[in-house]
């Protein structure tokens, strides 16, 4: 299985779904390298994301220490509860930059 | 499949210029018809055959060839008209008339003689089928000799494609009809037919010409169905000598003679035997030349070579498989071995399960060979214990290997530094510095004070910690910072409490994740409920306790499941 991307309005959106854990974190995690790989700026959408374990989030954090070491742009946008629970659990809302939405992303501007 | 009328129109484009195409001599059709009139005179067929002199001595020669073998000597062409019989003299001239249609140069670079000598093949199989099938044998011999014409017409209009001969010659019957598809966009018996109709052969012979591969149409005589049949065995028998699988043409002539002819495949490979041996005979009556003819014990042994050839591939295929399978075998157990070796130096990382502390216990489970999870725990001076409980992302080795790097670090740090909070900060520097594929590790790490019941704790980013009292909860102690190895700077501090009388549960996801008997992961309010019950279950024995309680009957883990109960010394 592989996870769609949308290119909108200068930023890739990764689209994760259904139960992120070891069978498809590898897949995430290409989707997501290879977006960043592309585009400055890449948010990553939780919002039908209903289970995700310690090795989903270990590709949610491995695109946002390549954004840190190669100075771009990766954020979490629409976090559904069951992946928000897991990243609040684990004081990850502490490191990710989240959103609502892409569009709350764009006000914020550039 | 051809479409006639695209055949048709490729015979009759080349019809249009006479001289290209293959005709029989004007004299011998004559003799071929006069002698399927009726009630036609011996000696006005004597008279006809006399007019051509080079078709007289022809017809003596066979009249008095070994192979025809007629009982006296013919001399003269009347004797010989009356002694073969109207039919016997129409098949004889129509043979001489076909072979002299195309003269031997006729195909540039294609020898005429290799086509006849396989047409005599043909020729003589359907003559000795003709006892089995109950007709006239010089019927039978020309069909065979004719059935094929088709094919040497085929390579007269399309010479560029005889050097495609070979190819044909080693095909069976059925390979060549596609082989012919290919090359000519047409078969030799569509075409047979369509010249035995224009060059208006008498019926049965045009039918074993048309139909010998796919029957002739509903209505034919039964005599003419039995010539198509005859003719079709025939095939068959011709390529033993000729194809390049000799066994499927040899079992294949086995199965059509038995099954038209009732005959044992003794008596098929009789008469296979006797292919051979009639067709130089034949040649002779013919006037035609053939080579040095293959036996039929020579075509066994090469088909029997084959085979054994075949066999010999196929027990070097086993053989090599079996060595595949025997490495991959080797491999596995020496992973395993590796494995089992990781297993034990990793279990070396957790407390010795041997010697038990008072007021502390752990256990871990591993969901693979090895272990994400672990705890540890060390007296650091009277009455305190270091103690922690952690889990890398991830599973199997990988996760393994930052284990054993997270406890090491947790065993060496941790006798110089006693404030968790520090410690883990220490930790997480270490960690990021080298983490790789965004692999963290969340980790509870403390100290307790065992006569005061005092504890001091810190969270990266773990599960909180639950303090139960014998009936009830206490308290719960939430991460206040990110896992190890995502931000090196992050700041782990410290909770401080008395354990009241109660006990601090430490744990990994896997526990929470546990399926229960119902389906249903365990989640935190069950694992509440769960640890009430067992909470007066003495603490050596509690952990394992617990984790049967909640890992399903089956015993299988979805992830490693580790377990830390830490008490007051009583």
């Amino acid at each position: 299985m592989t996870f769609p991307v949308e290119d909108r309005q200068g930023f890739s959106v990764v689209m994760l779904n259904g139960e992120i854990d070891l069978n498809n974190s590898p897949d995430a995690r290409k989707v997501i390298l290879n977006s960043l790989k592309k585009m400055k700026h890449v948010m990553v959408d939780l919002s039908s994301v209903e289970y995700i374990d310690s090795s989903g989030v270990a590709s949610l954090v491995e695109g946002f220490q390549y954004a840190r070491t190669n100075d771009l742009e990766f954020g979490l946008i629409g976090v559904s509860e069951a992946a928000m629970s897991v990243l609040r659990l684990a004081r990850l809302d502490q490191v990710f930059t989240i959103y609502s939405s892409l569009d709350e992303r764009l006000e914020h501007g550039s | 499949m051809i479409d006639q009328q695209v055949m048709e129109e490729t015979v009759a484009e080349h019809s249009v210029r006479p001289s290209d195409l293959p005709a029989p001599p004007k004299d011998a059709i004559r003799i071929v018809q006069a002698c399927s009139r009726p009630g036609v005179d011996s000696r006005d067929l004597a008279q006809l055959v006399a007019n051509d002199p080079v078709l007289t001595a022809e017809l003596l020669r066979i009249s008095n060839s070994a192979y025809f073998g007629l009982v006296s000597q013919v001399k003269s062409v009347s004797r010989a008209v009356t002694v073969l019989g109207n039919r016997a003299l129409r098949n004889l001239m129509l043979c001489l008339s076909m072979r002299d249609a195309l003269r031997s140069d006729a195909i540039p670079g294609f020898n005429i003689d290799v086509y006849w000598e396989d047409a005599l093949r043909r020729a003589v199989s359907a003559r000795m089928l003709a006892e089995l099938a109950g007709l006239d044998p010089e019927e039978c011999f020309t069909a065979g000799l004719l059935q094929d014409f088709g094919l040497l017409v085929l390579l007269f209009l399309y010479p560029e494609q005889v050097k495609h001969w070979d190819r044909l010659a080693a095909s069976t019957p059925e390979e060549r009809r596609d082989i012919e598809i290919d090359l000519f966009h047409s078969t030799h018996d569509e075409v047979g037919l369509t010249l035995a109709n224009s060059w208006d052969l008498p019926h049965d012979l045009a039918c074993a010409m048309g139909y010998h591969h796919d029957g002739p149409p509903d209505g034919t005589d039964s005599q003419t169905q039995i010539l198509c049949t005859v003719a079709s065995c025939a095939d068959w028998m011709a390529s033993v000598y000729r194809c390049a699988d000799k066994r499927i043409a040899i079992q294949q002539v086995r199965t059509l003679l038995a099954e038209h002819f009732d005959a044992s495949p003794e008596h098929s490979d009789y008469l296979l035997q006797k292919v051979a041996e009639s067709v130089a005979e034949a040649a002779t009556a013919m006037g035609m030349r053939v080579g040095e003819q293959q036996t039929f014990d020579q075509v066994l042994r090469e088909a029997n070579l084959r085979l054994a050839e075949e066999n010999l591939s196929y027990q070097e295929l086993t053989w090599r498989l079996e060595q595949a399978l025997g490495e991959r075998d080797r491999y596995a157990a020496e992973l395993n071995r590796e494995l089992e070796l990781a297993r034990e130096v990793q279990k070396s990382l957790l407390p010795d399960a041997g010697t038990r502390l008072p007021g502390i216990t752990g256990l871990n489970l591993s969901a693979k060979a090895v272990s994400g999870d672990f705890f540890d725990y060390y007296p650091v001076g009277e009455n305190k214990m270091a103690f922690c409980l952690a889990d890398v992302s991830g599973k199997g080795m990988n996760a393994a290997l930052l284990m054993a790097k997270t406890a090491s670090l947790f065993r060496c740090l941790g006798k110089g530094i006693h404030d968790p909070g520090k410690l883990l900060a220490m930790i997480n520097r270490e960690i990021f510095e080298t983490s790789v594929r965004g692999m963290f590790v969340t980790m509870l790490a403390g100290v307790v004070d065992q006569a005061s019941g005092e504890v001091t704790l810190a969270s990266a980013g773990h599960l909180p910690a639950i303090h139960m009292g014998c009936a009830a909860l206490i308290d719960e102690y939430p991460a206040k910072a990110p896992p190890l190895g995502i931000s090196p700077d992050s700041i782990f501090p410290n909770n401080t409490f008395e354990l009241q009388g109660g006990c601090l549960y430490l744990y990994t996801d896997g526990l929470l994740e546990a399926r229960m008997e119902d389906g249903k992961r365990l989640e935190r309010d069950r694992l509440i409920q769960v640890l009430k019950e067992y909470a007066s279950v003495p603490l050596c024995d509690r952990p394992l306790a617990i984790t049967d309680s909640v890992v399903g009957s089956d015993g299988v883990l979805e992830d490693d499941l580790t377990l830390m109960i830490i008490e007051e010394k009583t």
